[in-house]
């Protein structure tokens, strides 16, 4: 039986779990994600593709939102430069892949501290709002900036090959990305648990407190600006490579508010909850679909007419249901789940 | 027992291997997908669209389908979201098995969905957007129907020039500054420069603008008395009130989604007559006949929700049936594609100019005819013929 806290190593003080049953889950976890290639087919790998890009994105917004308490809604922006970025440098300038993909991260870092300065005396809504600005700019310059972006055309992707292996469909893109998503995750928990960690979420429990204590603010805040939209910036650049053509419409501002919706559901402030909370709004269209298909006639007139529209109200009340009444996130509700069967049968 | 065994599974061999090779095709039925903009603002012209497909599938299934298959139309919903329509093929490829592709929603959204479709070798018709993006550079298995944006506001500009505002025209523009304004802007430029009219101001504005106010002021001080209107729906009907309310008095040339009934319910209190060009009928005996067919095919909440993308999506389904079916019993993709490159002068019933695809771009119904609205009794007028600008 676990007896608590009690450590003997160094080993055992930087571990990531001391748990035995988290371990085996993880493990159990990884092996499931290594052999689901092969046993769903390709539409069941793009939907684990775009909800392991919305992993990484939402386990990226949360280090900045939820842990060192910036509320972004720029996110959109920094997806853009990223996908750009990859695009324009795989397609126009032929990089490979291996370079262009951390370039696109290194690029929305760069821009992310253009945003965070004028963002350091700011918080809350204000901080939003300059944010969202961002994303604004970020789409006027595409437009714009035609020699380099090709405005309004979009860009198609090509040319992410590995070992002349396609990087941009089935098997290999599932593969790459869950790597990438596996060690997004890992980077996170990691970071959480350092100095940088332990400063974010002081700034987000009190800045001021945090000030006294001789954490350096603009430091710190630019930091998880940067940390944050490297992140979000690989997965700009890991749905370039999915969808294989990029153009502003792929990054509209709805995608900043999805993503604020993912880590507030997930739980605000966790990693496992940003990581819930993207696989659960990346399923639940798809869920919605199979429950309309198996118990609504397709050549129904109301198929035609009316089951689109109900499918997306219903994707909305789902949502707004969960922030009601499991205020805490998924992962919130998860805890108490674990802790009810912890204690059970003196569960109260 | 074992030469039983043999002979069934020989049989059931030879009874599936026939149509193996071709998704979405059985012996009774043929897959064909939909990708539309099923939810949002602009929903209105997915269901348009995805009432077309239904009833071009329901005549042609009632006529005893395609060399004895039926249609099977399976629509996706994108909500106008590239991402979306995206995975929404993938779906339609993979788990329906669609054998070709019509209804293709919006630029960005097929563009998204192109490498998919090129990569399945999918024959696709795309009919909704027109965009040259689309046909620049040609796809072998795509195939396009439709005018450009530059030839409808070309084609309007000249009729202006020619009999509406034949002297002291002052010409500007407003139009969104992404691709659609930019072909707009384009067919502004080259009746500019062609008919040499006095070029006053042109303006871009972020798509999802609600507010012109400013804009309009500036078109009425340059003294502005003929509008490239570039605005689309709630933006080209507010660009109209705020020119109303500052009394300008001027001709107006419009996009062709300002012909459907949502648009011109939110644009005729404005009380302009503006002009539309279009590659698709808005009135007359082909449109009457063709609304007599849907009572036959479709509810009454689906007539409603006819507009132009209605009529094109149509045609799009019946030009693409016309293929499949020279194909004979061996319904292939690459057949299909073969045959509608080969289409020349296909019937569209009045609905477009004839369909033909056997030019370089795979690209018809390139012509436009230009209408124009009664503000009063919110019905169009034709004022030319279906013409090649």
């Amino acid at each position: 039986m676990r007896t608590g806290h009690y450590k003997e190593s160094l080993g055992q003080l930087v571990a990531l779990t001391d748990s035995p049953t988290v371990k085996a889950w993880s493990i159990g976890l990884v092996v499931v994600l290594l052999a689901a290639p092969f046993a769903i087919g390709n539409y069941g790998l793009t939907l684990m593709v775009s909800a392991l890009i919305a992993v990484i994105g939402a386990v990226g917004l949360n280090m900045l939102t939820g842990t060192t308490g910036l509320i972004s809604l720029g996110q959109a922006g920094f997806l853009a430069v990223g996908a750009y970025t990859n695009a324009i440098l795989l397609a126009d300038f032929g990089w490979p892949v291996w370079l262009s993909l951390p370039a696109a991260g290194i690029a929305a870092a760069i821009v992310s501290i253009i945003v965070g300065i004028p963002s350091l005396r700011l918080k809350g809504l204000y901080l939003a709002i300059t944010t969202l600005a961002f994303a604004f700019i970020i789409n006027h310059i595409i437009l714009y900036a035609e020699w380099l972006t090709h405005g309004p055309n979009g860009v198609f992707v090509t040319g992410a090959t590995l070992f002349d292996i396609d990087l941009q469909k089935g098997k290999p893109l599932y593969y790459l990305t869950l790597g990438i998503t596996i060690l997004t995750i890992l980077a996170a928990l990691n970071i959480s648990r350092t100095r940088i960690g332990r400063a974010w979420m002081a700034i987000r429990d009190h800045d001021i407190a945090a000030r006294v204590m001789g954490i350096d603010l603009v430091r710190y805040k630019l930091l998880a600006f940067m940390c944050s939209s490297f992140i979000v910036g690989i997965a700009g650049a890991l749905i370039s490579l999915q969808i294989r053509f990029v153009n502003i419409d792929v990054f509209a501002l709805i995608l900043s508010i999805e993503a604020l919706a993912i880590i507030i559901l997930g739980g605000l402030g966790s990693i496992a909850g940003a990581v819930l909370g993207a696989v659960f709004l990346s399923f639940l269209p798809e869920a919605i679909r199979l429950f309309f298909t198996a118990f609504v006639d397709p050549n129904s007139t109301f198929y035609t007419s009316y089951v689109f529209e109900i499918r997306g109200v219903v994707y909305g009340v789902v949502i707004v249901v969960f922030l009601r009444f499991v205020p805490d996130g998924l992962i919130g509700l998860w805890r108490n789940v674990r802790k009810y069967w912890s204690n059970w049968p003196l569960a109260y | 027992m074992r030469k039983h065994i043999i002979a069934i599974t020989a049989a059931l061999m030879l009874s599936t291997t026939a149509y193996a090779a071709e998704p979405g095709v059985t012996d009774t039925e043929i897959k064909v997908g939909d990708v539309n903009i099923m939810t949002g603002p602009a929903s209105f012209i997915g269901r348009a669209v995805a009432v077309g497909s239904k009833i071009a599938a329901a005549e042609i299934n009632a006529a005893g389908g395609v060399n004895g298959r039926k249609i099977v139309v399976v629509t996706e919903d994108d909500g106008y979201i590239p991402a979306r329509s995206f995975q929404a093929l993938t779906k339609l490829i993979e788990v329906d098995g669609i054998f070709a592709l019509n209804g293709t929603s919006g630029t960005a959204n097929v563009l998204a969905m192109m490498p998919l479709i090129t990569e399945n070798n999918l024959p696709t018709v795309v009919t909704t957007a027109p965009n040259e993006l689309v046909y620049k550079p040609v796809r072998p298995s795509v195939f396009t129907v439709g005018a450009s944006y530059s030839d409808a506001f070309y084609g309007q500009l000249k009729y202006i020039h020619d009999n509406l505002v034949k002297e002291g025209g002052v010409y500007g523009l407003i139009r969104q500054d992404d691709d659609f304004g930019g072909a707009i802007e384009h067919g502004y430029e080259r009746a500019v420069k062609e008919f040499g009219l006095k070029d006053a101001m042109r303006l871009r504005y972020k798509k999802g603008t609600a507010n012109f106010a400013a804009e309009m002021a500036q078109m009425k001080q340059a003294g502005v008395n003929v509008l490239a209107n570039g605005g689309i729906i709630a933006g080209a009907a507010n660009i109209l009130g705020e020119a109303r309310k500052l009394g300008m008095d001027m001709q107006v040339a419009g996009v062709w989604s300002e012909d459907m009934p949502p648009s011109v319910n939110l644009s005729a209190p404005a009380g302009y007559d503006y002009l539309v060009a279009d590659y698709v009928a808005l009135n007359g005996p082909a449109v009457d006949a063709f609304l007599e067919k849907a009572k036959q095919f479709a509810s009454a909440d689906e007539i409603a929700a006819i507009n132009r993308y209605t009529y094109i999506t149509y045609v799009g389904l019946k030009v693409l049936a016309n293929a499949m079916a020279q194909c004979g019993q061996d319904l292939t993709r690459a057949c299909t594609i073969e045959k509608l490159k080969a289409t020349n002068g296909f019937d569209a019933g009045g609905l477009t100019a004839p369909i033909s695809f056997d030019n370089e771009q795979q690209l018809s119904g390139t012509a436009v005819a230009v209408y124009q609205l009664n503000a009063k009794d919110k019905t169009f007028k034709a004022l030319t013929d279906f013409v090649e600008y």
